[in-house]
């Protein structure tokens, strides 16, 4: 950090220096802008809270695609555009604070495309990323299952050896949008677990959503939305060019990612629709106690914004700032949540999702997604853990 | 990080490292001025000894850490900034500079050739310390600049919840020996907003100790057969005083950066409000959890902790709450359109890109 104090060893973890985005990002994030404020005017999105977990639209998809902005840190050859991750750090910024239908393609060009990047083919390099630059190929998360939530060790989907692939068998749950998304890359066992090591024997495959002996049954959320499947593999055929990354290290490759996943603005950003909103009903000049709950939401706000950042830039330079990306997460979803906590007590409304007007319809957007926000992608409990083993008490 | 600012941090680390928290202040001063850290970022030409905003902070920072008793935020980012910026010379020793808070006020003006402060300061820091007290003030010739010497006001000794002296000040006819016409940018708001800074950037450095201290507590700490840094109840609260700590850190470093670009400090009011806001809760937080880890004994004299939390339920306080700020920002945000809520997060205010 800039003071500095180089952490001493219990203070590993909490070291994020203030970043600078590099010169051109205003002028990406003005284009950005601009983009999204036309497709606002002429209807094609409504913003919304959490428009990154259940804002469905492959049109909208495309429209990135076609401007770059899908897989854009990726090579020319694989469709990317060879962007800093800190231009799609202002693209995706931009996207979730106009809360924009960006669930489509989101998981694809957070974390499926890069992993194939990293640890697949050659082949599969350049059948899936160009797709997903498009915004035309879409993927969904196959990790946890009925029996395995935060313990992603313990999966029990199974694959077993045939000619030319591999037979996949078990069930994944909380898959979102699979019933939309053409592919999902599944966390399997390919070979029992053994004494002692239970990180070994995990293999990914990526898994075509459409072939026979795939069932996707809806598993409706609290709203009646449907964004979370079960699926039940039955004996699926994954031929040999579909095995993504090393037979047997499943494991590393899962979990090298993470601090791309948890350091992101979804991570703060999922509710922010809903602040403008209150900032709106509150008019221009609000009382004193709603001056101060916004400007405390405000500051948090910020701060996180430069914590994220920090890691974006440290996440650049090739580090791997695991501890950092969990504080972000943790601290954000917490913030997620006060966002609709305080909206709530500073206007007289309730939140419905037929209401005439934008705050109501955010409020209950937010209010009824809160769970979601601690639990997904690593519950904040986990996180906190993996924080304590930064500090060294674990 | 520059080498002159390596240099600086194991200057600071050296002299701080020499002595206990409760080391008299005014020895602890004594070392800091040999080694030429008490007037960091006021320029050279004014009798300061230069060095970056960044610098201060460095400074600051490490003095919170180590609960340094000594007025360096009032010498140099207060006192040492208004002389320097309007042209007049620094004096030697320690300085306290402080803007009006409820229940104070003063009055600046001319009887014969001299000007003369009436009224009263409340909670100034270091006062009795001060060789001279710097005030900025309206008069009928515009808004001033004024030296006095301590020596020729009323002070009622007062002090902070860690021993800090806050105290109250009454001017009955003080002189001013050198006044100056206050330069653009240079008045009781920038005093406050660079106070408000100064405590944010102190803090930050006691947060990373008080962490460091639990940690080491936790760890040694042994009930039930085991350290109780290995029950997850303790893993889980020391997660949430990392996060506090982290945040806090990157609010200081951002609010710092923002201010050490902007020409004037009024023009880095969002990210000064926005730090002392976050820091503030940080300070509340932190201060919380670290006792409750420690337990009893964190909450007696035999411990060290007090020296920091202490000291951060003190500087919360000065120079702002949480709540003033809080609602400055409301009021920024408010008075801008709701669309604009975003663009004011990313760039408060027109920025170089770097």
């Amino acid at each position: 950090m800039y003071f500095g104090v180089e952490s001493a060893e219990p203070l590993k973890g909490v070291s994020l220096p203030p970043a600078r985005l590099p010169e051109g990002a205003e002028d990406l994030r003005a284009a950005v802008r601009a983009f999204l404020s036309e497709e606002h005017a002429v209807g094609a999105f409504e913003p919304r809270c959490d428009g990154w977990f259940n804002g469905y639209s492959p049109e909208f998809s495309r429209k990135l695609g076609e401007r770059g902005w899908l897989g854009m840190t990726w090579p020319e050859r694989y469709g990317g555009q060879e962007r800093s991750s800190l231009e799609r750090f202002v693209v995706l910024e931009e996207l979730l604070a106009t809360g924009a239908p960006v669930a489509s393609h989101w998981i694809a060009d957070r974390q499926s495309g890069p992993s194939i990047l990293r640890f697949g083919t050659e082949e599969q390099k350049r059948r899936f990323l160009p797709a997903i630059a498009c915004g035309e190929c879409f993927f969904s998360i196959g990790m946890s299952e009925p029996e395995s939530g935060s313990d992603l060790a313990s999966v029990q989907t199974s694959a077993e050896r045939t000619d030319g692939g591999w037979l996949v068998n078990g069930t994944k749950i909380w898959t979102g949008g699979a019933h939309l998304s053409h592919f999902f890359i599944v966390l399997c066992r390919t070979s029992p677990q053994s004494e002692g090591d239970r990180h070994t024997g995990l293999s990914q495959f990526i898994v075509d959503l459409s072939v026979p002996r795939i069932t996707v049954e809806p598993i409706r959320l609290v709203t009646g939305e449907h964004v979370f499947n079960e699926v039940v593999l039955d004996g699926v055929f994954v031929p040999d060019e579909l095995v993504l990354g090393e037979i047997g290290a499943g494991w590393e490759q899962v979990t090298s990612e993470l601090a791309h996943e948890r350091s992101g603005s979804e991570r703060f950003l999922s509710t922010f629709p809903l602040l403008v909103e209150l900032v709106r009903v509150l008019g221009e000049d609000p009382d004193e106690r709603a001056r101060i709950a916004v400007g405390t939401l405000v500051s948090r706000l910020w701060t996180l914004r430069e914590m994220s950042l920090s890691v974006a830039v440290a996440l650049e330079t090739g580090a791997a700032p695991e501890v950092e990306a969990a504080l972000v997460k943790e601290l954000g979803n917490r913030f997620e949540r006060e966002v609709a906590e305080a909206a709530r007590l500073l206007v007289p409304s309730e939140p419905s999702f037929e209401a005439s007007g934008p705050f109501e319809a955010r409020l209950a957007e937010a209010t009824s997604h809160a769970p979601a926000f601690t639990l997904r992608g690593g519950t904040s409990e986990i996180l906190r853990g993996i924080v304590a083993r930064g500090l060294g008490v674990r | 990080m520059s080498t002159s600012r390596e240099k600086l941090l194991e200057t600071m680390t050296n002299v701080l490292g020499d002595r206990e928290e409760d080391t008299p202040s005014a020895k602890t001063w004594k070392a800091l001025e040999k080694a030429d850290l008490t007037l960091v970022s006021v320029p050279e030409e004014s009798g300061g000894s230069g060095g970056t905003l960044e610098d201060a902070a460095t400074v600051l920072h490490l003095a919170g850490r180590h609960a340094a008793s000594v007025p360096l935020a009032e010498t140099a980012l207060l006192a040492g900034w208004a002389l320097s910026e309007c042209g007049l010379p620094v004096p030697n020793g320690p300085l306290t500079g402080a803007p009006a808070r409820p229940g104070g006020s003063l009055d600046l003006h001319r009887e014969g050739r001299i000007w003369v402060l009436s009224g009263r300061l409340r909670r100034v820091p270091w006062a009795r310390m001060a060789t001279r007290l710097v005030v900025i003030e309206s008069s009928e010739e515009g808004r001033l600049v004024a030296l006095v010497d301590p020596r020729r006001c009323e002070i009622s000794p007062g002090e902070n919840l860690a021993g800090e002296p806050r105290d109250d000040v009454v001017f009955d006819g003080a002189p001013a020996e050198e006044v100056a016409l206050a330069d653009a940018g240079v008045d009781e708001e920038a005093l406050l907003l660079r106070g408000a800074l100064a405590r944010s950037v102190a803090m930050t450095g006691a947060l990373e100790r008080i962490l460091e201290l639990s940690v080491l507590y936790a760890r040694e700490r042994e009930q039930f057969g085991r350290p109780i840094g290995r029950f997850q109840a303790i893993q889980q609260q020391l997660a949430l005083l990392a996060g506090e700590v982290a945040a806090a850190k990157a609010a200081a470093s951002a609010a710092v950066e923002a201010t050490a670009y902007c020409e004037q400090v009024a023009e880095a009011a969002f990210e000064i409000s926005a730090a002392k806001v976050r820091i503030g809760e940080a300070a509340g937080t932190a201060a919380a959890i670290a006792h409750q880890v420690h337990g009893a004994i964190g909450f007696t004299e035999r411990h060290t902790l007090r020296h920091f939390t202490l000291r951060l339920w003190s500087w919360r306080d000065e120079f702002g709450t949480e709540s003033e700020w809080a609602s400055r920002l409301g009021d920024i945000v408010a008075r801008r359109d709701a669309e604009a809520l975003w663009p004011t997060i990313t760039s408060p205010h027109p920025r170089r890109s770097s």
